[in-house]
């Protein structure tokens, strides 16, 4: 189960309404089921190290820009920035802790069928005809 | 089915005796059996992936790595980047879940094996074309028909009459290729001719049996004589022990389980060799990414239909188009929040092309408290072939007619606007934790030696000091091959196969 300070993270990664074509966020996605099927199932290496990349973005990213943790205290422009410094920041392993955070996200947001039509991608049974 | 015994739907013990028993069901493992099955040998097939089901194969990419991937694709190498190792895990292996591409060795590549490894004739190049001809026509390879190539391969086409650089049309073991773009989560429509479809089926239909779901833990050695695999059942998904099982053979062990699995294997059963888990190499690949003004929809057409050989010699390396699943395009785009919205956003007028590079770095594969550690990390010349590759690229995307290249490297400008910037690739950072890279096609762990001093397995395939364990993987190859290795590791096997049941 994720946790107020988490949910803020993933949903600054992957905004509602923020987009005109990709109008769906993370959670609308389907976040919170594929979250707990991954806790389930995904290999250790995999989970823990999502884990540690959720907590880099609620308790590290806010430092980057120079802010005070959890990153749910800033405002979205602000926790926007503050994940931005995390997947580009100059240290590798912070920097592979944004790459993961993103990965795991775009597992979910990726095969989500809504997301998917939006950019084109086509259904199976279309395959199929 | 008698000859399939699924441990994780069997859940008991297993004790059984055959005249072979060949570990791993890829591509050399498969092929091995395929050989044997004719000769009316007994033959068990272990395999430790579970078994899948062509109709099952969705097009989610989590599900899929969760099935059919070594450790969900968790798998890396520790060096000072970690760099993602991807291999099959499942019945038929890499081959379910790889793009169909079919390479001989080439010319250049063998060449050394026979001199400057000393190998001479244990691998005739005349013999591997043999093998190669009947492989092809039983496999249906043929150069990617146009109708099945999508806008993607298309684009590399254009590219490549326009800088007039080699390319071509890749080679694939497919029939009737819909051009879904699916290879990489198991082709649904069942024209990838994989181990699955094809060798392991045709050798279980001459009584072979398969055994699923299975780890082989070790191979019981009597004096020099390999007499049995010994393993245990695992659940696929948390690796939970079921049962125990014990395969007896009575002519001979083959090891079959990739050049990261087959030192581990051989190391527990007693394998003594300074060689055992060295000189370990692989192709790294980095992608580049070319957005264009027009619709690509790079999903469909076939996953890898056209490849760009130009530098193969010279910077060892070779160009390829690949059709990437959103969740994989996605994770790859730029930004976080909104802007990584607007990015995926274009991911319909995207082609992703990668440098697949003949790395010259070796490293080394050893069993840990903690699993399977893969040390690896590039040199300094690899890096100089990397960025020139990842340059050739961005070239035959833009004379291809890309707006805009996406870098993906750290330290680099997001994006290059023009031609003229390409040259900017060569400046890249040199060290590879500033890049995105993916790590397949893995060689030389338990390689071939005329002398037991100088490697694990002698030139009939079987462990120095032993009669009757042999390794017919790509552990053997003294190097890599700078191209994709299915072919050449089913060639090598065959030749095995043939010359251990005498037909050669």
């Amino acid at each position: 189960m994720l946790s107020s300070r988490q949910r803020a993270a993933l949903d600054a990664l992957l905004p509602s309404d923020a987009h005109p074509v990709l109008t769906r966020g993370l959670f609308d996605a389907g976040f919170d089921e594929f979250h707990a099927s991954f806790e389930r199932e995904a290999h250790p290496s995999l989970r823990w190290t999502f884990r540690a990349a959720l907590w880099c973005a609620v308790w590290v990213s806010p430092l980057l820009i120079g802010a005070l943790p959890p990153v749910s205290r800033l405002g979205r422009d602000d926790r926007e920035r503050a994940l931005g410094a995390l997947v580009s920041h100059p240290w590798y392993p912070l920097r592979q802790m944004g790459f993961v955070l993103k990965a795991v996200a775009a597992f979910c947001y990726g095969a989500d069928r809504a997301s998917r039509r939006a950019v084109g991608y086509p259904r199976q049974h279309d395959e199929a005809e | 089915m008698r000859e399939l015994f699924d441990g994780e739907k069997e859940r008991r013990r297993l004790d059984d005796g055959f005249d072979y028993v060949i570990v791993g069901s890829g591509a050399a493992g498969a092929t091995a059996a395929r050989v044997l099955a004719d000769t009316g040998a007994s033959i068990a097939v272990v395999e430790e992936g579970p078994v899948v089901e062509p109709a099952g194969f969705g097009d989610a990419v989590f599900p899929a790595m969760k099935r059919m991937f070594r450790a969900q694709g968790a798998q890396a190498a520790r060096g000072r980047a970690f760099i993602p190792v991807v291999q099959g895990s499942c019945l038929g292996g890499s081959t379910v879940i790889n793009s169909a591409i079919v390479w001989r060795i080439p010319d250049d590549v063998y060449e050394p094996w026979k001199t400057e490894y000393g190998l001479g004739d244990a691998i005739p190049l005349a013999a591997l074309h043999r093998h190669w001809d009947l492989i092809e026509r039983e496999l249906s390879v043929a150069p990617t028909p146009p109708d099945a190539w999508g806008r993607s391969n298309e684009l590399m086409d254009a590219g490549k009459t326009k800088l007039g650089v080699a390319a071509s049309p890749t080679r694939r073991n497919v029939a009737a290729c819909k051009g879904s773009g699916r290879c990489l989560t198991g082709c649904p429509h069942g024209a990838k001719q994989s181990m699955l479809l094809t060798y392991l089926p045709y050798a279980m239909a001459r009584g072979a049996r398969v055994v699923a779901a299975a780890k082989a833990e070790r191979v019981v050695m009597k004096g020099d004589r390999a007499v049995a695999v010994e393993g245990r059942f695992l659940e696929p998904l948390s690796k939970r022990p079921i049962a125990p099982f014990r395969l007896e053979a009575r002519k001979a062990v083959i090891v079959a389980a990739s050049a990261i699995q087959t030192p581990g294997l051989l190391a527990r059963s007693g394998v003594r060799s300074p060689h055992l888990g060295e000189h370990f190499q692989a192709h790294p690949g980095a992608p580049m990414t070319g957005v264009f003004d027009s619709p690509v929809t790079m999903w469909r057409g076939a996953t890898q239909g056209y490849d760009a050989d130009e530098h193969r010699r010279d910077w060892r390396v070779k160009i390829e188009t690949i059709s990437l699943p959103p969740e994989m395009i996605f994770a790859r785009m730029p930004g976080v929040g909104r802007r990584w919205l607007e990015t995926m956003s274009e991911a319909g007028h995207l082609v992703v092309w990668a440098a697949q590079m003949r790395a010259y770095a070796r490293g080394s594969v050893r069993e840990r408290f903690f699993g399977t550690d893969i040390a690896y990390d590039l040199e300094p010349r690899d890096m100089d072939n990397l960025r020139r590759g990842l340059r050739f690229a961005a070239e035959m995307m833009f004379a291809a007619g890309a707006r805009e290249v996406i870098t993906g490297i750290h330290g680099m400008p997001e994006r290059l606007k023009s031609p003229d910037e390409c040259r900017l690739l060569e400046q890249a950072p040199a060290d590879p934790r500033h890049y995105s890279m993916i790590m397949s096609h893995l060689f030389g762990t338990a390689r071939m030696s005329v002398r037991p001093r100088d490697g694990v397995v002698g030139t009939d395939f079987a462990v120095h000091g032993t009669r009757n364990l042999f390794v017919v993987d790509s552990s053997v190859f003294p190097t890599n091959l700078g191209v994709n290795p299915q072919h050449a590791i089913m060639g090598a096997a065959m030749h095995a196969a043939l010359g251990l049941s005498g037909r050669l």
